[in-house]
């Protein structure tokens, strides 16, 4: 099931691609995308369209015949401001955006140190040539300073009384570094707004219990008083949660990164706890938080984790510093830069601040090639499934070349508004999209690779092993999407992804390792590499086109999710499944163990479970989530959506209201739920 | 060498310390109506259930979990009556270096119940009842068996576990008795649960319910706690 307005989305953009010559259809493409969320809260096509309309005059895009530098000032002169009448000031003019004509990177997080310790002034002085591109940077400081002034103007016209200092705020963005703590958080809360202004999509915001150490350090301010500025960080970070949303509500984004192994010595500070405790009691899905582990983690730290968790507030995912930044280092970045790594808009691992690292460019979707060979080869040539293991090989390396070239074929919208803030763009003297950045790695997400192992091992198993079928009787019955549920039944109980069964993983690894050597040997369109993980947000969008495969999935069924297995309650073989994979090389995109969990397990088996995922982790797990939640909250949530306004789950690397999400994925979340509490045998 | 078995349960977490494996043992000498394993009650392999497994197959199954055994975790032999294999059980207990413990309803010959005693580092001792005539008629036990097994236990390895019924309300002073004459480390009760209904309606037997309420579980936890301090309401 795919929702009316994404399927208008998808009409749009096919119309869009088409006609992209057109100044008009482009327009129409990027009104759609703003009122398509409109859409989304409130659920009446009719009303949409009558808001849509009302709000046309709102709309305003710059033309694409100025120069960039010179758009982000047409932009910015146009946007309505709002202030407002408490707490940080954070703006957004739903309706005023950039106009593109290649994608704008997306999933990124600034590098907030950069915009606390200087001020705008002191940037200019980096673009004193008169090359186009010290020009277009120039023009982008000239339109923050712009809306810089024309927020002071608002804020001075306001009621608030704290006026003063937040002018005063605002007007050392131009001339100094940061000097309070509050300061700071408005500062990072600002930049931040710029990139939801000019179009970037799911903004995160790094590791900011490490950014605002010295600025919390220098400052007299008690831990209460920085606890309550935090959450109303959190809440101008909250704002705005529909529009900010991507693909669906709650997929913003928005990532905290706290924590993290420096020098070999864990990184924590009293923000760290301030972080976790300020989204444990406010209980909003959004900003959401990610904690760096290491084996020397604190122990009050990871148990403050963990209570976090255990309110189902969705947060923190925990990485895994101990795997990933040799992982980080291994693939080519330098030492300093792997530590001081962020994530996209999931758990995708990288440098932050330091280049064009574009985490989620595409998914590759492994049962593709193997259902493509199902359709296209005469089966019965395979003698043994080491020949047909082989086969599978040579259509996923067609597949991922022709995914690869596509990839490579794109081009980037010019970005002075992140050139500005990331390294080496001016030392080259090159906007970030074209390749100026320090790093210009590409990374792809993965799906179905769950499906496609589990595929493999049923040919091997069930047709050269125990020959119950011929490799055609099988595709037959495929074709016919397995129409007998004791065939699917037969198919879904051997051994399975997740399962800590040597056959299992080592065609895992397999696969992996060739697609690796596929992405080691490519590069780029700037020379940089690629690489990849195996987890991904599109489980639910990419199934549609996909028909029935081997692992007795029917029809356009949903792929499993991540590394999960909810139908074996050992949570303890999954663990030891996942730390048996290889994740070196190109493979750490992102490789998140997913379990279900019921909410008062945690609570009741508080120090075995923290027990049972340290030693995980110390098994080499790379990052793992959780969705603390019973079936039968889910049913009745479904059933009674009013009286469960506030209960939130995990979807992919994002948390949501389950209210708002789409019957499809909540349909997911619950089948997974039962099956993880043993109610679906 | 071969133990017959119904199921091996990892990342257990109520049956002795740590992180455990639960290896359930097929065969029981006891009828207990409400039992929880009622697959595990027959000797026979039935419907499905059972099937033998090497000791070789068992200790590398046991050991995959060895990382989560830091925790102080091991291995707890269940059933069925866990004592009733234990001598074939023995070259492999000898071999394991970790934590071991058995669930045992302790109705079995004494020679088995000091073979536990030997290796175990931990033992889940069940007190159903005490009434010699209901203990014959309702579980088809001899009490006195029960009595003098006690005898070769080290009480400090001792978990007394205790299933809230209308027998053992009824047997609550001879309870307390016994706790004062054998005290152990901890003592668990909990109450009846319905989760092995599917299991009954496969094997073709009748589930047995009783209502026992919250308030009679606080009422029987009370009294124990006059003679024991460390008791500890369970949900298994």
């Amino acid at each position: 099931m795919v929702s009316a307005s994404t399927k208008f989305l998808n009409i749009a953009k096919t119309v869009f691609f088409k006609l992209e010559k057109y100044d008009f259809t482009k327009k129409f493409l990027i009104y759609s995308i703003i009122t398509r969320k409109y859409n989304w809260k409130n659920k009446n096509l009719k009303n949409t369209l009558i808001y849509s309309i009302k709000n046309y005059t709102n709309f305003y895009t710059p033309s694409l015949n100025e120069s960039k530098g010179q758009q982000l000032k047409d932009l910015f002169e146009n946007v309505n401001i709002t202030i407002p009448e408490t707490g940080f000031v954070f703006t957004i003019d739903e309706f005023k955006t950039v106009n593109y004509k290649h994608r704008i990177a997306d999933n990124l997080s600034l590098d907030y140190s950069k915009v606390l310790n200087t001020s705008l002034n002191e940037l200019k002085e980096n673009y004193l040539d008169f090359d186009d591109y010290s020009q277009n940077q120039i023009k982008a400081l000239e339109a923050i300073e712009i809306l810089i002034d024309r927020i002071i103007i608002e804020i001075d016209r306001s009621n608030r009384k704290d006026k003063e200092e937040f002018i005063e705020f605002f007007e050392n963005i131009k001339y100094k570094p940061v000097e309070t703590f509050k300061e700071a958080l408005q500062r990072i809360l600002f930049f931040n707004q710029l990139l939801w202004q000019t179009g970037h999509n799911l903004n995160g915001f790094g590791r900011l219990d490490y950014v605002l150490n010295d600025i919390y350090g220098a400052d007299s301010i008690s831990k209460e008083e920085a606890l309550l500025l935090i959450k109303d960080f959190l809440k101008a970070g909250h704002s705005y949660y529909i529009y900010k949303s991507n693909s669906l509500i709650g997929d913003t984004g928005q990532i905290i990164v706290l924590g993290g192994l420096t020098n070999d010595s864990y990184f924590t500070n009293d923000l760290t706890y301030l972080f976790l405790e300020a989204v444990r009691d406010l209980q909003l899905p959004d900003p959401k938080l990610i904690l760096r582990y290491a084996n020397d983690v604190p122990d009050d730290l990871f148990n403050l984790a963990i209570q976090t968790m255990a309110t189902g507030v969705g947060s923190p995912l925990i990485s895994n510093d101990e795997q990933v930044i040799p992982d980080l280092i291994n693939f080519g970045y330098e030492e300093k830069h792997a530590q001081n790594y962020v994530v996209s808009a999931c758990w995708e691992p990288a440098p932050v601040g330091k280049g064009l690292e574009l985490n989620n460019i595409d998914s590759l979707v492994f049962i593709k090639p193997l259902n493509d060979l199902l359709d296209n080869e005469d089966l019965s040539e395979f003698d043994d499934f080491d020949e047909f293991f082989l086969k599978y090989k040579e259509y996923l390396l067609n597949y991922t070349n022709e995914l690869l070239a596509e990839i490579n074929s794109k081009d980037w919208e010019m970005d002075p508004l992140l050139s500005l803030f990331i390294d080496d763009c001016n030392l080259n003297k090159r906007d970030f999209s074209q390749g100026g950045a320090h790093y210009n790695n590409y990374g792809l997400t993965s799906v179905s690779l769950s499906n496609t192992v589990n595929s493999l091992y049923n040919v091997k198993k069930l047709v050269f092993e125990d020959k119950l079928f011929t490799l055609g009787e099988l595709n037959n019955l495929r074709k016919n999407n397995f129409k007998d549920e004791d065939i699917i039944k037969l198919l879904k109980s051997q051994a399975k992804f997740g399962m800590d069964c040597p056959d299992i993983i080592n065609l895992t690894n397999d696969i992996t390792e060739f697609t690796n050597e596929i992405f080691k040997s490519r590069t780029n369109k700037f020379g940089a590499k690629f690489k990849f993980g195996l987890s991904a947000p599109s489980y639910i969008a990419k199934s549609p086109n996909i028909k029935a495969s081997f692992d007795g999935r029917k029809n356009s069924e949903p792929f499993n999710v991540h590394i999960s297995n909810e139908d074996n309650r050992d949570y303890t073989e999954l663990m030891r499944f996942a730390s048996k994979l290889n994740y070196t090389e190109s493979r750490f995109n992102g490789n998140v163990v997913d379990f279900m969990i019921t909410p008062d397990f945690i609570n009741k088996n508080f120090s075995k479970f923290k027990d049972f995922l340290k030693i995980s982790l110390y098994m080499g797990v790379f990052q793992m989530q959780l969705n603390v939640i019973d079936s039968e909250t889910l049913i009745n949530a479904q059933r009674n959506p009013d009286e469960y306004p506030n209960l939130i789950v995990r979807v992919w690397g994002f948390s949501s209201y389950f209210k708002d999400l789409p019957k499809d994925y909540q349909d997911v979340l619950i089948k997974r739920a039962l099956e993880n509490e043993g109610k679906n045998h | 060498m071969k133990v017959k078995i119904t199921d091996i349960q990892h990342f257990s977490l109520h049956d002795g310390a740590g992180i455990r494996t639960t290896v359930f043992l097929k065969g029981c000498n006891l009828k207990c109506p409400w039992c929880a394993n009622p697959e595990c009650i027959s000797s026979k392999i039935e419907n499905g259930f059972g099937r033998y497994i090497s000791l070789n197959e068992l200790e590398s199954e046991i050991l995959k979990d060895e990382p989560y055994y830091k925790t102080g975790g091991g291995v707890t032999f269940s059933g069925g009556e866990a004592l009733l294999q234990i001598k074939d059980l023995e070259p492999l207990l000898k071999k394991l270096n970790i934590n071991i413990c058995f669930e045992t309803a302790l109705f079995v010959d004494g020679n088995l119940v000091k073979i536990a005693n030997e290796y175990a580092d931990e033992l889940i001792v069940d007190i159903k009842m005490l009434n010699p005539e209901n203990t014959k008629h309702v579980l088809g036990g001899n009490i006195n068996v029960f009595l003098s097994n006690l005898e070769f236990l080290d009480l400090n390895k001792v978990t007394f576990r205790i299933p809230v019924t209308k027998y053992s309300i009824e047997d609550t002073l001879e309870i307390c008795d016994l706790i004062k004459k054998y005290p152990p480390k901890k003592i668990e009760i909990f109450k009846l649960h319905n989760l092995a209904k599917r299991k009954y309606e496969i094997l073709n037997k009748e589930f047995y319910t009783e209502q026992v309420n919250d308030l009679q579980i606080d009422e029987f936890k009370n009294k124990l706690k006059n003679v024991f301090s460390n008791v500890e309401i369970i949900e298994i």
